[in-house]
């Protein structure tokens, strides 16, 4: 073998050697956007079952703060939460809630109250700003994360599988 | 025996007829298995059916049946401890035995009782024929049996009521089928009009145009038909569901007799007392209960109940008292229960048992605390009878009663006090019960009381309502009841403040155990059925409710717990007397606004800042209260339908009498045009939702009424 052959198969080696530039395909997420008063939020919509209108609410008494009350979607009784008190956020103004985002999961169904309810968008889960130093008790627990324009996608999984919304009491004796 | 008598006897026959069916099939098929390859479940399952079919032959006076089915038993009962083993030709001898059974089921006049004592009797002699064998392996006996599903009867008896309720959610579908119709049609039109359109040379602009609002007009009516089909389905479901429903009375009827003929045939003295008839449960539930139902009232008459003289050497009273009742709790669970006033169960007696039949040793037998110790009755086997009889004291019953309960997803326990009596209670889940509710006011809100716990309404004058330890109390027939207001108990705030109560109360006495207290509301509504739906997950257990039911309206209520209710009526602390002379003269408001939340946000600002506070849904409804009531002043929000803000104000300006009125617009719109126009309208303050604060608004009142 020459020199010279030694110096092609040497070049061909290493060419085939290299690793190919994949194209790698993006993680998108869809998120069916909702508004709160003047901010934006968001849940996957894999755990959103439906968008229905806010008309007749039933108050429960004697259960915590955040939940509204009962609605009666087609018979079924679903429990309303409102995460502006359940995130302690300030409530600054009064808004219109005119929408109930249904939540599904295998443990239960939950609505959440919305303002209006916007579209479904993708999103790149690349683009998700795990969370921000200034957000308080979403950050820590409930935040999927946070877009570049400020869309904050919630955890769907984490409200519905939390135990602090269970209620279980007995009348104290 | 009269005529009604007569009838309900043959009513029952007709049952029995139905019912000895499955279990003889049971019975034979079970039999034609061990023929080919005896297993010990299966004679567990043949010896279940025939003790099943004797309970219910026993019920019917079919003494022919239950005399077979006795020795039946007795066999499989022998073969199941292993100390009998068939041989071939037993079986024939069994399956001759079932065959006059179900002579005697079908003909039950037609058999000469020779016939059934040569059966018997032949049985009988199958048994000292066979030796038990020499070694005897001793089997657990009792495993985990599964019994086989009872076949459902084939048909059903329904109210007329509910079967009409169905048909015009039926014929409501017609309406369904004419709108799909119309709307295909109008797509053929419309795709027609768009071919056209497409053909053309250049397409009409304006053409286009009507299109599209065609277009946008279908697809309106697409989503209307959407809802619409969507709730109708549902309803026609739930409406189908509900066929299956049926009150209680149906299995619970039969008892006062079985109870009757128990007590002559023992000599003992018993009255039943049966409760909870108008419960409706469904047709599956209530079938799979009926046999465990039977065994515990037996079991009641068998052990529990005492002779009569020995209830008199005792100070109680010679007759007994059986209690059979059914009662819905917590909205969707039943609790069946059966209870009897006699001799009570010692637990040492049942450990004895047990340890008797080598269910367990002595020394775990000690280890057992009393409640650990009375679960051992329901196992397979336990009896504490000291005798077996011809009705109870093999210790099967309460297997059955344990496992059925178990099957249906429901549990069993038992209460006992020697010497005082024994409560066995079965709970039952329940997807779906229909009761009777009395509807109540109280907080502006509409509950529901379930009427089995409502004793009584009725009103007081409010100067009647006397204290005692500074708790309310009424006087009713004499005596002392103690009264809370319900919003209290519900920890709502009270409306009407006490301040402006009427000089009448309206209250209702509930019970729920030996308590009873008064509670007052606002108004009774009424009494209607109701069907209750469970709260669910997130709402597991909320204290003093109990589910919550849909009103004819489609608005859901809520259903009270009653037993939670009395609980919580005992922690309400005192209400002290509000002091007159700090009740300012509150100012009465009007809030105006569309959306039910801001609209009680905005309630519960203003009320605790001490206003007095009505509530309208738009402008219009708004003008109409300011006509008939006296306000001190109006917040509104300005985008409603109907009538906006900026009208309301306008109107109000208008108006000769209200012209002065202090108006305050809450509204999102904050432009400088939108401002100006509600000053131009002659709104007296403008606050911006966005930029809202609740001191704005309650500064602003203060200022303006």
């Amino acid at each position: 073998m020459t020199e010279e052959e030694k110096r092609i198969l040497k070049a061909r080696a290493l060419a085939l050697a290299r690793e190919p530039v994949v194209q790698v395909t993006e993680a998108l997420i869809d998120v069916v956007e909702f508004s709160l008063a003047t901010e934006r939020y968001g849940f996957e919509t894999h755990y959103v079952q439906e968008v229905v209108p806010f008309k007749e609410l039933t108050p429960v008494p004697c259960t915590p703060p955040f939940f509204t009350g009962i609605v009666n979607v087609r018979g079924r009784m679903i429990a309303l939460m409102d995460l502006k008190t359940y995130f302690d956020l300030p409530a600054n103004g009064l808004h219109d809630l005119h929408k109930v985002i249904i939540l599904h999961s295998a443990e239960m169904d939950l609505g959440i109250l919305a303002d209006d309810v916007g579209g479904v968008r993708r999103v790149p889960v690349s683009q998700l700003q795990a969370s921000l130093p200034t957000l308080s008790r979403i950050g820590q627990e409930y935040l999927r994360g946070v877009t570049g324009d400020r869309l904050v996608v919630l955890d769907a999984a984490r409200i519905l599988g939390d135990p602090k919304i269970i209620v279980q009491e007995e009348v104290a004796t | 025996m009269n005529g009604r008598d007569d009838e309900f006897l043959k009513t029952l026959l007709t049952a029995f007829r139905g019912e000895a069916a499955e279990h003889l099939q049971d019975i034979s098929a079970g039999l034609l298995e061990l023929e080919r390859s005896p297993a010990p479940e299966v004679v567990e399952r043949v010896y279940r059916e025939a003790h099943s079919l004797k309970g219910a032959a026993r019920a019917v006076s079919q003494a022919g049946v239950e005399s077979l089915c006795q020795a039946l038993e007795s066999i499989f009962a022998a073969w199941k401890r292993q100390e009998w083993q068939p041989s071939p030709a037993s079986f024939d001898t069994l399956h001759r035995a079932t065959d006059l059974i179900q002579h005697l089921v079908e003909t039950p006049d037609g058999i000469e009782p020779d016939r059934v004592a040569q059966r018997v009797a032949e049985i009988e002699t199958l048994r000292s024929a066979s030796p038990p064998p020499g070694a005897t392996e001793k089997t657990g006996g009792t495993g985990e049996p599964v019994l086989p599903a009872a076949p459902a009867s084939d048909t059903i008896r329904v109210a007329t009521r509910k079967l009409d309720g169905l048909i015009l959610q039926a014929e409501e579908m017609l309406a369904v089928k004419l709108a799909a119709t119309q709307r295909a049609g109008d797509l053929r039109e419309l795709q027609s009009q768009f071919a056209e359109q497409l053909r053309a040379a250049a397409p009409d602009p304006h053409h286009l145009r009507v299109l599209e609002a065609k277009l946008k007009k279908l697809s309106r009516s697409a989503e209307h038909d959407s809802h619409t089909i969507g709730r109708m389905v549902d309803d026609l479901l739930d409406g189908s569901k509900k066929l299956l429903m049926l009150p209680c009375a149906t299995f619970l009827n039969g008892l006062p007799k079985l109870v009757r003929d128990l007590c002559r045939d023992q000599s003992k003295e018993a009255d039943l007392v049966v409760r909870g008839g108008e419960v409706e449960i469904d047709k599956r539930i209530l079938e799979e209960m009926k046999d465990p139902l039977i065994h515990l009232v037996r079991n009641c008459i068998d052990h529990g109940v005492e002779t009569p003289e020995e209830r008199t050497r005792q100070g109680k009273p010679a007759r007994a008292t059986i209690t059979a009742s059914v009662t819905q709790v917590d909205g969707n669970k039943v609790e069946i229960i059966v209870s009897d006033d006699g001799a009570g169960i010692a637990a040492g007696n049942i450990k004895a048992a047990a340890i008797k039949h080598g269910l367990v040793s002595a020394a775990e037998a000690r280890q057992l605390d009393e409640p650990a110790a009375l679960s051992l009755m329901f196992l397979s086997g336990v009896s504490t009878a000291p005798i077996i009889t011809e009705i109870s004291g093999r210790g099967l019953g309460l297997a059955i009663v344990r496992e059925k309960s178990e099957k249906l997803g429901g549990r069993v326990s038992v209460q006992t006090q020697p010497g005082h009596g024994t409560t066995f209670r079965i709970l039952l889940p329940l997807t779906l019960a229909t009761f009777r509710g009395t509807l109540v006011q109280t907080a502006g809100q509409t509950f529901v009381l379930p009427a089995a716990n409502v004793e009584r309404t009725g009103r007081v004058r409010g100067a009647d309502i006397k204290t005692v330890e500074s708790n309310e109390t009424i006087a009713l027939d004499g005596r002392a009841v103690a009264l809370v207001r319900l919003a209290n108990a519900l920890e709502l705030p009270a409306t009407p403040a006490p301040e402006d109560e009427p000089v009448w109360l309206t209250f209702v006495v509930v019970t729920a155990g030996e308590k009873r207290i008064a509670l007052g509301v606002e108004a009774v509504l009424g009494v209607q059925e109701v069907l209750v739906k469970p709260l669910s997950r997130p709402l597991v257990r909320v204290r003093n409710i109990a589910g919550a039911t849909v009103l004819g309206s489609g608005t859901a209520v809520l259903i009270l717990n009653v037993a939670d209710l009395l609980q919580s009526a005992a922690n309400v602390r005192p209400v002290a007397k509000s002091a007159p002379a700090l009740a300012v003269e509150r100012k009465a408001l009007l809030v105006v606004e569309d959306s039910i939340t801001s609209r009680m946000l905005l309630k519960n600002i203003l009320e605790s800042a001490g206003y007095r506070v009505r509530t309208a849904v738009d402008g219009l409804d708004a003008l109409s209260l300011l006509k008939t009531e006296p306000f001190d002043g109006v917040v509104s929000d300005v985008e409603m339908p109907r009538l906006n803000g900026f009208g309301l104000t306008d109107r109000i300006r208008a108006d000769r009498k209200l012209a002065e009125l202090p108006v305050v617009l809450v509204t999102a719109l904050g432009s400088q045009e939108d401002r100006e126009r509600g000053v131009d309208v002659g709104a007296n303050a403008y606050i911006v939702k966005s930029s809202f604060d609740q001191s704005n608004l309650l500064e602003a009142l203060r200022r303006l009424v």
